[in-house]
């Protein structure tokens, strides 16, 4: 789940990183009161889930608090890279001699968190990567020690600080380190960490990833990220612990498990058959599961003329047959569409000949193998 | 023995009580799993299936000799049970559970290299050997003695492809899911690297998918000393865009992670691609 910038800047203002003066606000005149208590020039930034808001004019300053509750204005009337602009941070404006890049995330091959600094942050930090790899120095953290403040100090001298700058950068490096491991986060970074002409340093963005996995330990961020789904089916997915994904053409396609769902997507498409969205309920089902995906399908052919037909393909390996044909039967006795559904059930020996006995006389095409199932739904969508 | 497991092998399971526990047991006894012993804290000295249930790790490793652990306790216990079994000086796991969180993954990957142990999961649909042994919850009808080895990253996909090599007569010397995590106990390499020795094994499918750098990874190491016939089938190639990892990922990853990076970097290192699910088994067919 990515956290927005005033919230990211929340949780490292409590791990003790400096971030500038400021507040998040939600109307033009929040926007001027906050700028006046600020009593100097502000910046003012536009809270969306992606970056690049800079170049798109989502980043602009304003001196006098009535200027900040215009440009407040102008940016809430916004829509950048496809986001409408709901909240903004006003914040002091800092006096800035120079941007480093700071960030922790996590090195999957190796299986730790990697740690990275580099002397030259700002937007182009993945420009710096490609063209300049040698500008950023990493290093690998051992997460069951953390990381130790010589390792940060070691880490943060390469890019050529010294001094009060070296000591300070590397004080923030720890400190996000902390700041990683106690959001259990995928993601920390500060860019730009910048310096001020006071020599002093401040994380002026955040970008702030937290697991999904975790979130069990941080209630009130579960329900937020529900909540912040924008397209409204991957929401009620979510809500009925199912991933859905829209996509472009006829065939909406159902099956247990990531891989499982994706393989079947090119498949067909391999076949000359075009999927319009896809769900992938996970590999256990239960009947409540199975009826929440299939009658989210059902309800989306309902609004969606462009669906000819659904392909449901369950791989039984200890999701009993009863339930999963139940739960079959039931979305569609619940939601009435006359959409055909074409299901192909394979796994253990006895399951799948339970599932036959269920299905076998109902509404529904029952196919014995994926290549007939998706042969079959590709013949309905292009009849 | 193929890798890690065989018939020999003597397994203890972590949440044998529990619901899920307690219904993948039933299945793997029924595989002929040798199940010694069973662990939930405050069930000792009860039995589950006729198996002795421990408090602890430790308590079951002193009654009974343990080579292997298969783990079904929730998520947020699964970092515990984990470092109890290596504790115990267990020196193979199978993490069955799925949504673990990241940071827990992290540090089981890290505590085994103390411990010299080896595990695959989390997320992983388990190891199965035909006719030998399951642990986990691969089906029984899916697979059938042979000589070729299914390393999947997926879970369904994996019962799956097997079923389709079984269907056309293709056995299996191993069938392996790695775990559908980031953060998993054994990659690709580490596999292939023991299945370079394992004699029974003569050919090798590969089922890899979108995301992370495992299956380059592999091509690599394939391409440089790895001499059995491998195919691989790689799902997500139509799959739209995902959600880029910022700037901290795309700095790791560069342009690796696609289907198009994976496919590329496995046909050059002799690899043949199928594109089909029914295709693995013809050219499994031509090559073993």
């Amino acid at each position: 789940m990515r956290l927005y910038e005033y919230e990211g800047k929340g949780i490292f203002k409590k791990g003790g990183i400096p971030v500038p003066w400021g507040s998040v606000v939600e109307s033009a005149e929040e926007a001027r009161r906050v700028a006046s208590e600020i009593g100097k020039e502000v910046a003012i930034k536009a809270q969306i889930l992606t970056g690049r808001r800079g170049k798109a004019g989502g980043i602009q300053f304003a001196k006098i608090p009535d200027e900040a509750a215009n440009v407040a204005q102008g940016i809430f009337g916004m829509e950048l890279e496809g986001y409408k602009v709901n909240s903004l941070l006003i914040e002091e404006k800092l006096d800035i001699t120079n941007e480093l890049y700071m960030g922790i995330t996590i090195d999957a091959e190796n299986g730790v968190p990697v740690a990275m600094v580099s002397a030259e942050g700002g937007m182009e930090i993945e420009e710096v990567a490609k063209r300049n790899p040698e500008k950023i120095v990493s290093m690998l953290v051992n997460p069951l020690y953390g990381m130790r403040t010589y390792e940060a100090i070691n880490l943060v001298r390469q890019i050529g600080l010294e001094g009060r700058a070296l000591t300070s950068a590397s004080r923030i490096l720890s400190q996000l380190y902390n700041v990683f491991v106690a959001n259990d986060a995928r993601i920390t970074e500060i860019n730009p960490l910048v310096r001020t002409n006071e020599g002093k340093m401040f994380a002026a963005d955040s970008r702030c990833e937290i697991d999904d996995n975790s979130l069990f330990k941080h209630p009130g961020l579960k329900d937020l990220r529900i909540q912040r789904i924008g397209n409204p089916w991957e929401r009620k997915g979510v809500e009925g612990g199912v991933n859905y994904v829209d996509m472009e053409g006829n065939i909406a396609v159902m099956a247990n498990g990531a891989g499982l769902t994706m393989s079947l997507l090119d498949m067909i498409k391999t076949d000359g058959g075009s999927p319009v969205c896809f769900l992938d309920t996970g590999g256990g089902l239960s009947e409540e599961r199975m009826r929440n995906a299939v009658s989210l399908l059902l309800k989306k052919t309902k609004t969606d003329q462009c669906i000819k037909v659904i392909l449901v393909m369950v791989r039984m390996m200890i999701s009993p047959p009863d339930a999963v044909a139940q739960g079959i039967l039931e979305a569609i006795e619940e939601v009435k569409v006359k959409t055909p559904v074409v299901v192909v059930m394979r796994g253990r020996a006895p399951y799948e000949k339970r599932a036959r006995e269920l299905l076998g006389n109902s509404a529904v095409s029952l196919c014995s193998s994926v290549e007939e199932g998706i042969g079959k739904a590709i013949e309905i969508a292009k009849a | 023995m193929a890798i890690f497991v065989d018939k020999h092998t003597n397994v203890l399971v972590q949440g044998i009580t529990g619901k899920f526990g307690a219904l993948q047991t039933e299945l793997m006894l029924n595989c002929g799993t040798k199940i010694v012993a069973g662990v939930t804290p405050g069930k000792g000295g009860q039995t589950q299936f006729n198996i002795p249930v421990y408090d602890s790790v430790q308590e079951a490793v002193n009654k009974h000799r343990v080579d292997a652990s298969v783990i079904y306790v929730p998520a947020p216990f699964v970092q515990e049970a984990a470092f109890e079994a290596m504790d115990a000086e267990i020196k193979f796991m199978v993490i069955i559970t799925d949504w673990v969180p990241l940071h827990s993954e992290m540090k089981i990957k890290a505590y085994s290299k103390c411990r010299d142990t080896r595990y695959i999961g989390p997320n992983t649909p388990g190891i199965m050997v035909p006719g030998q042994t399951n642990l986990g919850m691969i089906s029984p009808s899916a697979v059938r003695p042979g000589v070729v080895a299914v390393v999947s990253r997926s879970g369904t996909l994996t019962d799956e492809v097997s079923a389709h090599l079984s269907e056309q007569g293709i056995g299996q010397s191993v069938v392996i899911g790695l775990g559908g995590d980031p953060i998993i106990g054994s990659r690709m390499i580490d596999i292939l690297k023991l299945l370079k020795k394992d004699e029974q094994t003569k050919g090798i499918v590969i089922v890899g998918e979108i995301g992370g750098t495992m299956e380059e990874e592999a091509a690599e190491y394939i391409k440089a000393e790895f001499d059995k016939p491998v195919i691989a089938f790689v799902a997500g190639r139509t799959a739209p865009r995902g959600k880029v990892m910022g700037h901290a990922g795309a700095i790791i990853m560069g342009e690796r992670g696609t289907a198009e990076s994976k496919i590329n970097a496995l046909e050059l290192a002799g690899v043949t691609i199928a594109k089909s699910l029914w295709e693995i088994p013809l050219l499994a067919k031509k090559v073993v």
